[in-house]
């Protein structure tokens, strides 16, 4: 043997084969096995109450990075084109303010969907803070595409960084914040006065798309007070914005990218331009092998998403198990891969999730659609992830 | 990694073609090392058929921890060590039958063996102690990590590193036709 033969190379090719005879007999024997078991318990699953989802790394990753895509989707504040604050005293606050903070609440009708609560801080030249009341805290330099999601109670955190991704006037938080400045007197109503948590308030209603912005602002101090959205399109659902100041001192550290010691980090990263429809395909029946029911994710919605997860993990939706660092960066970096290619998106591609309470393997369920550019068909995602052509005609209603 | 996971969540949903792809798939590696570990081959298929029923009838409570490899692996190397266990308990109580026994008549293992070298070094293997056979068929053949060997033989990594080396060296003087001290 030369000195610089490799043994190890070697006895990788130490193999052991069966006959075909062998093979299928040992198979055999196990599905007889199997066969015996099902006869004992048809298809039912023991779940697991030896200790709690929570303990689970996976969920805990996956709401971690749920929460993390919701923020740098952008989450719409101010409507998808930004409100129309409607008054100069108003554009003039944002005009001058170098920061910004406020809380923001989004109800919806449906059970499943609950209350989100946020408190959300812009600094310039480009950073934005989420807080849920979860615990999580999201930090984003949208000027260099990078953030953090820190997740004080279990002192893990995630690095994410996206890679030639197109700002755009309608995703992108901190241009809707821009956009508030140099707003044109738009209001299309007026509507008075009125006593609001006891002040007087005057209201202004701008309509754009869907949404339905009122603006209430303090007579006296011609102070923002309030923003409350409804959208047409999801009756019942609405978002409602208080406690806005202008100017106060954020120190620098509250928008660190700097995980604080003893925080255990992961990191994603993605080349936007790369994602394609198959990192969404990825994406989606990676989370259906995380769910016990086998089931997609309940909603695309940013706002939603985070604080569905995090109840579908109190409710042990998921299904156990730990994983390595390894496989959790390969698992983030997917799920962020998947829903980037959905957050570029062009608003014209009219892309529509319906994936909720739908399990993979159903083929005949669609559960996601858009327009790609330039196509006069529409690509159909059904439950079994295949992908069909289908006309706009024959899109589901 | 992915993939298992699909698979798993196939079977668990009753697919037994995901538990023919899972078999399929890591059928051949299992008895590689139980064959390594066991030098029986025989005996390396029964424990193979063992794990996969193990997995079988624990599959509606079964969360993988890690990759299911490194599962699998993990519990062809228990079984075979109580094999092992066992055989030498029996050749214990049969002392006086096996020092009758005349020698060359061990049972040669069936490999898929072509060189030479080869079978000289399955050979070898088989003359290595088990705790140096096991960390070299567990690395290479059962893609365990040091630590996860460690683990399992309740020692420190280092000592399933030194095992690993001073397998490996014995393994590759044994080719080289040097004589052991």
């Amino acid at each position: 043997m030369r000195p610089s033969e490799n043994i190890e190379k070697l006895i990788k090719k130490l193999r052991y084969k069966t006959s075909p005879e062998t093979h299928d007999r040992v198979l055999g024997n196990v599905l007889q096995a199997l066969d015996e078991k099902e006869k004992q318990k048809p298809g039912v699953f023991v779940p697991d109450t030896w200790r709690t989802i929570m303990k689970s790394k996976i969920t805990r990753m996956a709401a971690a990075a749920v929460i993390i895509i919701a923020v740098f989707v952008g989450i719409h504040q101010f409507g998808g084109d930004g409100a129309s604050v409607a008054f100069a005293d108003i554009v003039e606050q944002l005009a001058n303010a170098r920061t910004m903070t406020y809380s923001v609440v989004t109800r919806t009708p449906v059970e499943s969907m609950p209350t989100l609560r946020l408190q959300m801080a812009f600094k310039e030249p480009g950073y934005m803070r989420t807080t849920t009341v979860d615990g999580y805290i999201n930090v984003i330099d949208w000027n260099q595409n990078k953030g953090i999601t820190l997740w004080p109670p279990k002192q893990e955190c995630i690095d994410f960084e996206a890679s030639n991704y197109q700002h755009d006037t309608v995703q992108d938080p901190f241009i809707v914040v821009e956009k508030l400045r140099t707003l044109p007197d738009q209001a299309d109503e007026a509507l008075g006065e009125k006593e609001i948590d006891g002040r007087v308030l005057e209201g202004f209603r701008v309509t754009q798309g869907d949404m339905i912005n009122t603006v209430w602002v303090d007579s006296q101090t011609t102070q923002l007070v309030r923003v409350e959205i409804e959208y047409t399109n999801s009756p019942g659902m609405n978002t409602i914005m208080t406690d806005f100041q202008f100017n106060a001192e954020l120190d620098d550290s509250l928008f660190s990218l700097v995980p604080p010691e003893g925080f255990t980090r992961l990191e994603v990263q993605a080349d936007v331009s790369t994602v394609t429809e198959q990192d969404l395909i990825a994406y989606l029946q990676m989370w259906s092998t995380w769910t016990k029911d086998g089931t997609f994710p309940p909603t695309f919605n940013p706002i939603e998403l985070p604080k569905v997860t995090a109840e579908m993990i109190k409710q042990g939706k998921f299904g156990e198990g730990e994983t390595s660092q390894q496989e959790r960066h390969a698992e983030a970096t997917l799920m962020y891969r998947g829903i980037m290619f959905v957050t570029q998106l062009p608003a014209e591609s009219n892309w529509r999730y319906a994936g909720e309470n739908v399990s993979y393997g159903d083929a005949e369920t669609p559960i996601f659609w858009y327009q790609p550019t330039g196509s006069q068909t529409y690509h159909v995602i059904y439950g079994d992830l295949s992908v069909k052509d289908v006309a706009p005609e024959d899109l589901p209603k | 990694m992915l993939e298992d996971r699909l698979l798993l969540w196939k079977f668990k949903h009753g697919s037994r073609d995901a538990f023919r792809v899972i078999y399929e798939k890591y059928a051949g590696d299992m008895l590689t090392l139980a064959g390594n570990l066991l030098d029986d081959k025989v005996g390396a298929e029964d424990i193979v058929q063992d794990v996969f029923i193990k997995l079988v009838e624990s599959i509606g409570t079964f969360r993988l921890t890690g990759s299911l490899k490194s599962y699998l692996a993990t519990c062809v190397a228990n079984r075979s060590r109580d094999c092992i266990r066992k055989r030498i308990r029996q050749r214990n109580a049969m002392a006086k039958q096996a020092e009758k026994t005349p020698a060359g008549t061990k049972s040669t293992v069936h490999m898929a063996i072509c060189s030479e070298q080869l079978q000289k070094l399955s050979n070898a293997m088989t003359k290595l102690p088990y705790e140096q056979r096991e960390a070299i068929a567990l690395r290479i053949h059962g893609d365990l990590r040091f630590r996860q060997i460690a683990e399992l033989q309740n020692v420190s990594t280092k000592t399933v590193q030194s095992r690993y080396r001073y397998g490996l060296n014995k393994l590759r003087s044994t080719l080289n036709g040097e004589v052991e001290k």
